[in-house]
């Protein structure tokens, strides 16, 4: 509840700063920072999505959108803007929505919601290397901020192959859409991952984006920060004084943080087979949530404050000296999962038969902080595993002394705190408890906190959020460039060790593969089985 | 479920436990409990509410009916049940006779959850003085409902003169996404505001605290003009700088028509009792821009400045009947 109030603050300090916001903002009287029941609601704008007839525009951006429009959260004067390379009308455009919209969205389907939402859905076809089509687009921007009232606000998301960015955001340097003080308003632009596919060529990108936009207006998206769970993550830590004196060397043993899917590559061959699991999973998601995980109290609860402590945590990871034995990577064999008989990696349609890419990578850390030093944080990730699910858990060393005898405390294991970021959102409280009756028997029980149970009403999607906060200005939930650099040192040292190398086989439907066990053996551990 | 006759408190409490017991899991994480006092008429009304508000908030909910009082022989009854038909929480339902019903928080207390915040949610009937209700002292946050009054209006302005931060009241809950709107229309102001009126029932207590509110923020006087409905049907705003602003309630639909730009329409939601229980359990503590509306419409002043607990005041009804 708190961060809804934090966030309006911090979207004020940043309104207040840019020149260009209408005064009114600044001082409006009808918002009292002690209201809580007002929604903050973007000021009026467009959303330019490119790329709006691919996947994820049609399965989350669109439904999203819906959703935010359903709970009121998306301005009066608003307009969704289209761009791609289809001979279309407004019109196919809404149908393609709306249908998309109908399919995925999460809250209820309202037609008055939806009738009202179309008439602001705009259409510009043209393809990105097309000179003539961006011009009409930046015209068409200019022509709504009188029709539609959007005062030269507008966010563009990138929904396209990275290959294409070049290109597109030349067009839009080119055209001046991308310059605040030319349009009169903000110009944002919303990126999607891979952030490259190595340091070098990250860096090439964030300069690219960077240069057409000014780094503020740049959110890239993580799909797992807007998680509920993961934000809950720093609520637990800063907002409790139970945990934070535990949560170092001195109490922590190990940290193991696990991002496990059923799923296999699901026709995303030609992606995947030329990324693999450490670029797609490890580089972001994983480092992110072990940033959050391992990061100091941020001096106040704003984007700034957070992303300096993120930063300083992941430039802070360290990579063990001997990869050969704490750097595992496989690759999924056929198998049984769920039931069903499912064919191996090379086997995968679009996969060449020898393809060398891992879809499970397992890697032990270290934070070089005085809080961190010493323990390992295990990180892994993985396709075709037994389950799907995200969690982070915090490992505790055992109580130094026991005055139980050591039959009495056999089943008793490391107390562990787990926190679930999906499915079934929560937190795990793993601990010692004597088992009843007339002899003293200690084993582990667990105390669970159930996000769903305690709160059943379905938490906003990852995307509602996030696009949210891209149109209010609010950059906390989004990695800065420098994270992302910083996330491409640890994996590029491990890219170049793996290089060549074949991954090592794991059945499908298994807990990955042996040799991840055995480099948590090595070190006399072993995994959680999530 | 158990169902219980003719009972007492602590066979409540035991029942409860067992209940937990048999559920399955233990419900884990309880944030509030509910005391919901109410007329058996609305049984169904205020079910449907507190089970919509029950699946956002993780809570105990006490459903009181306290019944004629004059009852020669007092008497409990109750129903004890988890993750039924009031939502995912454990609900308890108390159906009190005799004198009893004076007594009522000695059947409630042992039965709140430990150490959560307490939320006394009258829907049937308004108490004049909160004070005088045992259920209401014991109650954190305090949320009355005067619509369902004869006289609203009168009822509302009661509420001032009863006032202590931590009440709130349905009517003030209900109007949240005209502020929305109204908010957001000032957020795109370039200048002051200079006139405001409120188009509604001018004795309809929404209408009230929204131009109530409306003065209280700006400090200049907003009146509510008669216009057609029984709720509030529009309302005009007129800047410094010449621009104006007029937002209708088009039946859940928001139209907004501003000289020289093109009509937007927003949805207004259709929102439940249920739908409104639940903002206001989502927080807990007082609601000073609704002391400061409440204030602007009963013309009192420091209503946020009181103390916020209150006293049992105690009141005998056969008495009073028997003085007055």
């Amino acid at each position: 509840m708190s961060t809804t109030e934090d966030q309006s603050q911090s979207t004020a300090i940043s309104a207040g700063e840019g020149p260009s916001l209408p005064k009114g903002l600044r001082s409006n009287p009808l918002r009292d920072p002690g209201d809580r029941r007002l929604p903050r609601v973007p000021e009026p704008c467009a959303l330019v999505v490119f790329g709006v007839t691919g996947d994820l525009a049609r399965k989350k951006l669109l439904p999203a959108i819906y959703d935010l429009a359903n709970r009121g959260l998306l301005p009066a004067d608003f307009v969704l803007l289209g761009f791609a390379r289809r001979d279309w009308e407004d019109g196919d455009f809404e149908d393609l929505a709306k249908t998309a919209a109908k399919e995925h969205a999460r809250t209820d389907w309202n037609e008055e919601v939806w009738s009202r939402l179309s008439g602001d859905i705009k259409f510009v076809p043209g393809s990105f290397d097309d000179d003539a089509a961006f011009d009409e687009l930046a015209r068409t921007l200019d022509e709504l901020r009188e029709s539609h009232g959007i005062k030269g606000n507008a966010a563009f998301y990138l929904s396209i192959p990275p290959s294409l960015f070049p290109t597109v955001l030349k067009q839009m340097e080119r055209t001046k859409m991308a310059d605040n003080t030319a349009s009169g308003g903000w110009r944002r632009v919303v990126v999607e991952k891979p952030f490259g596919h190595d340091l070098a060529s990250a860096k090439t990108l964030n300069a690219l984006v960077d240069d057409v936009f000014t780094a503020d207006d740049v959110f890239r998206i993580d799909h797992y920060l807007g998680k509920e769970t993961v934000q809950n993550l720093m609520a637990l830590r800063f907002a409790n004084q139970l945990f934070e004196p535990v949560w170092n060397a001195n109490y922590v043993d190990s940290v193991q943080i696990t991002m496990a899917e059923d799923v296999g590559i699901e026709g995303r061959a030609a992606f995947y087979d030329a990324t693999g699991a450490a670029r797609d999973v490890l580089q972001n998601h994983l480092l992110q949530l072990l940033a959050l995980t391992a990061m100091e109290e941020p001096v106040e609860f704003t984007a700034d404050a957070i992303r300096t402590e993120k930063l300083k945590v992941l430039r802070a990871i360290t990579l063990p000296k001997d990869l050969g034995a704490f750097a595992v990577r496989g690759q999924y064999d056929q198998g049984w999962l769920a039931g069903e008989r499912v064919v191996a990696y090379r086997a995968e349609k679009g996969v060449s038969p020898d393809s060398k890419t891992e879809s499970y990578a397992a890697v032990r850390l270290g934070i070089d902080t005085r809080r961190w030093a010493g323990v390992p944080f295990y990180m892994r990730t993985g396709k075709r595993l037994p389950r799907r699910v995200t969690e982070i858990a915090v490992i505790f060393k055992k109580a130094p002394h026991l005055p139980f005898s050591h039959t009495d405390t056999e089943e008793l294991g490391h107390n562990q705190l787990v926190v679930r970021v999906q499915p079934d959102e929560g937190v795990t409280l793993k601990f010692g408890s004597k088992v009843p009756g007339s002899m003293m028997e200690v084993r582990d029980v667990a105390m669970d906190f159930l996000y769903g149970e305690a709160f059943t009403e379905s938490s906003p999607e990852a995307y509602e959020r996030l696009i949210l906060d891209v149109l209010l200005g609010d950059a906390t939930l989004f990695p800065r460039n420098e994270e992302v650099e910083a996330s491409w040192r640890v994996i590029d040292p491990l890219e170049e060790f793996w290089q060549g190398q074949n991954p090592q086989l794991y059945r499908a439907g298994e807990w990955g593969s042996k040799a991840a066990d055995e480099m948590l053996a090595r070190d006399g551990r072993q995994w959680r089985r999530p | 479920m158990t169902t219980l006759w003719d009972t007492t408190g602590t066979a409540v409490v035991q029942a409860l436990a067992a209940e937990r017991r048999t559920g399955g899991a233990v419900t884990s994480g309880l944030a509030l409990t509910l005391v919901v006092v109410l007329e058996e008429k609305d049984t169904a009304d205020v079910e449907a509410a507190v089970a919509t508000a029950a699946s956002r908030h993780p809570m105990r909910v006490i459903m009181v009916m306290r019944h004629n009082i004059d009852a020669p022989v007092p008497r409990l009854d109750a129903e004890v049940s988890i993750g039924g038909r009031h939502g995912p929480g454990e609900s308890v339902v108390l159906r009190m006779f005799g004198r009893l019903a004076l007594h009522s928080e000695s059947v409630t207390l042992p039965l709140l959850a430990p150490d959560a915040p307490v939320v006394a949610w009258w829907y049937s009937k308004t108490p004049e003085i909160i004070a005088q209700d045992p259920l209401g002292v014991f109650a954190d946050r305090r949320v009355t409902n005067v619509i369902r009054d004869a006289d609203p209006a009168r009822s509302l302005q009661q509420r001032a003169v009863d006032y202590a931060p931590g009440d709130t009241d349905l009517t003030w809950t209900v109007i949240t996404p005209w502020r929305a709107a109204l908010a957001a229309a000032f957020d795109t102001a370039s200048s002051p505001a200079k006139a405001l009126v409120v188009y509604g029932n001018p004795v309809d207590p929404s209408a009230q605290l929204l131009a109530g509110w409306l003065s209280s923020r700006l400090g200049i006087y907003v009146p509510v003009e008669h216009a057609q409905g029984k709720y509030i049907s529009s309302v005009s705003l007129e800047f410094q700088d010449g621009h104006s602003v007029q937002m209708t309630n088009e039946g859940y639909k928001l139209l907004m028509r501003r000289p020289g730009q093109m009509d937007t329409i927003q949805p207004f939601p259709r929102r439940t009792t249920g739908d409104m229980l639940a903002e206001e359990l989502r927080r807990l503590d007082a609601d000073q821009p609704y002391g400061e509306a409440l204030g602007a419409v009963s013309g009192l002043t420091g209503l946020n400045d009181r103390v916020s607990n209150r006293t049992h005041i105690w009141h005998d009804p056969a008495l009073a009947s028997q003085e007055g």
